[in-house]
């Protein structure tokens, strides 16, 4: 703070903390904490109740017509009297139907179906595949540009991966269903070698494999995969990867020894960001699977905010998910053994 | 003896249009302390990354032991490198950086941990094994770096300047430490310096390259007092340097004509009378005359006087030239003011086909 105002003066240094704050508070602490005020609380609508206040007035309509008919005094007080019992009712009922009761706890985490507890973890264990396969991709990929090629090389190789990000995130998306599509790129290719054929539908089904998600999601979020990666490997010693090639480690041990040791917090931290932008991915799963191999998490929290109108468990659901995003933080930075100040870098 | 022999055949060494290398034939004794000595970029690291196998040489042939290397990678070449900056593994402990070249060759962990142990004590770092290489000193990351070398029980080991990152003191002491091992091991080793007081300390013979040629080898008295070039004549230690041209030869000696009179050195080249020629003589060959005069003997004008502790750097100036003599510091070098009389015997100094010196003052 001290050091801020020596170096911009008073009014810059003053933008910079109102804007930082203003980040903070607008941006993140405020939805957060309105999801989690949400997803603590549930409103207790009874299905029954329009029906039974509709029932309480024609019981009340019989009521008076009854009270009419009555001849005794007697009666008629005892009609009466039923009469203003079922208006207390009525109003009570009403009450409940414009404001209904309002109860917190948990019931919005535990009373998640079992099928969408499924569909949950499916999500889960599916965007942890994606993260694996990323890696297994991205890995080499970082590698040789950060320490194979000359400068020239490097450059364009980075220039070549950034170049698809131009377009929308959605179109690229497309582009793989394209690809993938019953009638797509892979399946003419497939008919024209005589391998399948259009009429009688035997072309391969890729949309219908979670396959399709897992290509299109690494395909999406491959850079935030390879640039952590790059920049840890980058700053390796050159010297490093002759030394152990010099003492006659092989390619494989100079990998696991060496280089993947130093490019830990990158590892991390391309794990963590790819996993979380997959397992919050809703365009890819829609339009990828198009309803033919199953909702993702994403999907779920969609439909319970804009299809139920049920937003303390869209709040719920999509509080799981931060929660389990946070855990996998926390288990990258255990496994990685790296501190946040390592992933900071 | 665990040395083997290194020799060069015809090595050439191009990068694209730039002969970093040129045709270079060169024997390595088994278990010598070999220096290549030169200034930057005159091709010694490209040497060195040519016997390491790093680089493949355009033209001829490197043999290590009698065997042609050809295209074996460093990982099968019975060297040994230690790296300018050392290429420690800051993320293993020192015991683990030793045993690395074990570990590639598949020892168990229980042998390679006792021999890192073993070679740490011999590099005088007991109690420092499980600790990473980034808590050491300077020195100790050096001795690391050499314990890790000698794990893999190279024929020959390949320094790559690595002394030049330490302060004087230091680089002093390790000097005498790298040469015992040497002796102790009986390994070849190969130093690339640029440090000529390093390789005249260290080595049994040197060789001494400028711009991708090796101008000289020889042991240390050789090139030392004998330079064959103006340029190792130059480069390797200081030398006093007068040109002129060849009046007389004869006895193996020659009489070169300067601007300050005829003066007489050794005549190393067969030299014949009325080519130009270059007379170096080592400052601490020559003196200021009173008394007895030696062979040699012109006037000189009294510039200034430099303490190095135990001698006195005098710098005197005759005509365009200046002349340096190094005198014993046993004090009382008043009285120099003005026109003095210097010289040097015939026999201390060298007189060559005149050709290119080095340019830049030594470092040294």
């Amino acid at each position: 703070m001290h050091e801020l105002l020596r170096s911009y003066g008073r009014t810059l240094t003053g933008v910079f903390i109102t804007l930082t704050a203003f980040w903070m508070l607008i941006m993140i602490l405020l939805p957060q904490a309105f999801m989690i005020e949400h997803s603590l609380w549930w409103i207790d609508r009874d299905d029954q109740l329009g029906m039974r206040i509709d029932r309480a007035y024609s019981d009340m309509g019989l009521l008076e017509f009854d009270l009419g008919q009555a001849d005794t005094p007697e009666g008629k007080a005892d009609i009466q009297e039923r009469i203003d019992g079922l208006k207390a009712d009525i109003a009570a009922m009403e009450a409940e139907e414009t404001a209904p009761p309002k109860h917190y706890g948990f019931d919005n985490y535990t009373k998640m179906s079992a099928l969408h507890f499924e569909i949950f973890l499916k999500s889960i264990g599916y965007s942890l595949a994606v993260t694996i396969l990323a890696l297994i991709v991205c890995y080499p990929i970082a590698f040789t540009i950060a320490k194979l090629s000359t400068p020239n090389k490097a450059a364009l190789l980075m220039l070549g991966l950034i170049v698809p990000y131009a377009i929308n995130e959605l179109l690229r998306v497309y582009a793989w269903l394209m690809i993938l599509d019953y009638q797509g790129v892979i399946n003419s290719l497939l008919a024209w070698l005589g391998l399948v054929s259009f009429e009688d539908k035997s072309w391969v089904p890729f949309l219908e494999y979670s396959g399709s998600v897992f290509v299109a999601l690494i395909y999406a979020y491959v850079l935030f995969m390879i640039f952590p990666i790059y920049n840890t490997v980058e700053t390796l010693d050159r010297n490093q990867l002759e030394a152990s090639e010099d003492l006659g480690a092989g390619v494989i041990r100079t990998h696991l020894r060496v280089v993947i040791p130093h490019a830990k917090p990158g590892i991390a931290v391309g794990c963590i960001m790819t996993f979380m932008l997959s397992v919050g991915s809703y365009s890819v799963p829609q339009i990828m699977t198009r309803g033919k191999s199953g909702d993702w998490f994403s999907q779920l929290i969609y439909r319970q905010f804009f299809e139920s109108q049920n937003w303390n468990s869209g709040a719920a659901y999509s509080f799981s998910l931060v929660l389990v995003c946070l855990g996998f933080i926390l288990i990258m930075m255990k496994v990685f053994k790296v501190g946040i100040r390592d992933i900071a870098k | 003896m665990r040395g083997k022999d290194v020799r060069l055949q015809d090595v050439v060494m191009r990068f694209g249009g730039f002969t970093a290398v040129e045709r270079t034939t060169l024997t390595i004794n088994a278990g010598e302390f070999f220096s290549i000595l030169g200034p930057s970029g005159c091709g010694k690291t490209t040497i060195l990354r040519m016997v390491s196998g790093f680089i493949r040489p355009s033209e001829g042939k490197v043999l290590i032991g009698d065997q042609d290397m050809g295209a074996l990678g460093p990982a099968r070449r019975p060297t040994a490198l230690i790296f300018q900056n050392l290429a420690l593994f800051p993320l293993m402990t020192n015991w683990e950086n030793v045993a690395f070249g074990l570990e590639a060759r598949g020892v168990d962990r229980k042998t390679r941990r006792d021999r890192a142990f073993d070679l740490l004590a011999l590099v005088g770092l007991q109690g420092h094994e499980e600790k990473s290489p980034n808590e050491l000193s300077g020195g100790q990351k050096q001795r690391v770096a050499i314990a890790r070398a000698l794990a893999v029980e190279p024929a020959v080991l390949l320094l790559d300047e690595p002394l030049s990152a330490l302060d004087l003191k230091l680089r002093q002491y390790m000097r005498a430490e790298l040469k015992d091992i040497q002796r102790k091991t009986g390994v070849t080793f190969i130093f690339i310096t640029h440090d000529q007081g390093e390789a005249l300390t260290m080595s049994d013979r040197i060789a001494v390259m400028k711009a991708g040629v090796v101008e000289q080898v020889g042991d240390v008295d050789t090139i030392y007092d004998n330079p064959r070039t103006p340029f190792v004549a130059t480069f390797v230690g200081e030398n006093n340097v007068i040109e002129g041209r060849v009046t007389a030869t004869g006895d193996g000696f020659a009489t070169v004509e300067t601007p300050h009179g005829m003066l007489r050195g050794r005549d190393q080249d067969r030299l014949s009378v009325g080519e130009r020629a270059m007379l170096f003589v080592r400052p601490e060959r020559s003196a200021r005359v009173n008394g007895v005069a030696p062979d040699n003997v012109f006037d000189a004008r009294f510039e200034r006087r430099d303490l190095e502790g135990s001698f006195v750097n005098l710098f005197f100036k005759a005509g365009a030239d200046s002349f340096i003599v190094h005198e014993a510091n046993r004090g009382g070098h008043g009285g120099l003011e003005g026109a003095v009389k210097v010289g040097f015997n015939a026999a201390d100094a060298v007189v060559m086909r005149a050709g290119e010196i080095e340019a830049e003052a030594d470092d040294a």
